[in-house]
């Protein structure tokens, strides 16, 4: 696991100040939506060997939910950004 | 049936460790400090920061983006609280947490050495300046860690977590001698 995070709110800190909420690439579905859709978003998930987004909050510091973009395999973490900022581009 | 509540510090019968010591390293617990959380409303982020940055004599401490502790060791909690929710107005949510939270105040030449042992910020005064204040752990305890001086820090903790971290802190400031005792 990536051991050291940069928070855009407080710099650089070690992973234990984080907890990771999860796949942040899977999109809720719309409330009427088919059961199999749903049963896709809460339930399967990929493992991915390289690249990934994740939920990780910043527990011990900002409190803020952050969004990882980072590799599974070699550890880098390509980019970290304030969960509500993302949320704004998606248009949610 | 009317009770009475005694308001007990929880580092009572913990401190002073040697009555009448205090060595060049020390730890100095405030037995009372105002301390109020000001969180700002949707967007009005840097209104809020903007009037609390006109406040001279209570002290700010960042907690996240919108967010803040304001310190004082002058005035009572409700006054504080008060005189906050009065000019931030419907901006930002003040709440008092004077009763939840400890202050231990760490000065002396050692003591970037001593939090190095718990704490896994870079605490040279050109990364960490007069004023820096910020949420971290130390050791497992979440604390806010403030630097007030260029040999003075400030940590805020939970009441629960109070006894867990003094014990650290005389842990970690045991090669030098590190003293505790209170104040006002
Ligand atoms: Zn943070």
């Amino acid at each position: 696991m990536a051991s050291l995070i940069h928070c855009p709110h407080c710099g650089v800190r070690p992973s234990q100040e984080f907890s990771i909420r999860g796949d942040a690439s899977v999109v809720r579905p719309a409330p009427e939506a088919s059961d199999e859709a749903w049963h896709e978003y809460v339930h399967i998930r990929s493992n991915p060997h390289g690249r990934h987004r994740e939920h990780w909050q910043h527990v011990a510091g900002c409190r803020r939910g952050l969004v990882v973009e980072r590799d599974t395999f070699t550890h880098d973490v390509f980019s970290v950004t304030d969960g509500a900022a993302v949320a704004r581009e998606g248009g949610r | 049936m009317t009770k009475t509540y005694i308001s007990r510090h929880p580092l009572e019968g913990r401190i002073p460790l040697e009555p009448g010591i205090r060595a060049v390293d020390h730890l100095e617990v405030p037995r009372r400090q105002a301390i109020v959380t000001v969180m700002a409303a949707d967007g009005e982020d840097t209104a809020v920061a903007a009037v609390l940055a006109t406040m001279s004599e209570p002290s700010l401490r960042c907690v996240g983006p919108g967010e803040w502790l304001v310190v004082s060791q002058s005035e009572t909690p409700e006054g504080l609280q008060r005189s906050l929710a009065l000019v931030l107005a419907e901006t930002a949510y003040v709440l008092d947490q004077s009763d939840g939270r400890i202050v231990l105040r760490l000065s002396g030449p050692n003591v970037r050495r001593i939090l190095a042992k718990g704490v896994a910020i870079d605490l040279h005064p050109s990364v960490f300046g007069l004023g820096a204040a910020s949420n971290l752990l130390c050791g497992h305890v979440n604390v806010n860690l403030a630097r007030t001086g260029e040999n003075e820090f400030e940590l805020i903790v939970m009441r629960s977590l109070a006894e867990s971290l003094f014990d650290d802190l005389r842990l970690m400031g045991r090669e030098f001698d590190l003293s505790a005792d209170f104040s006002g």
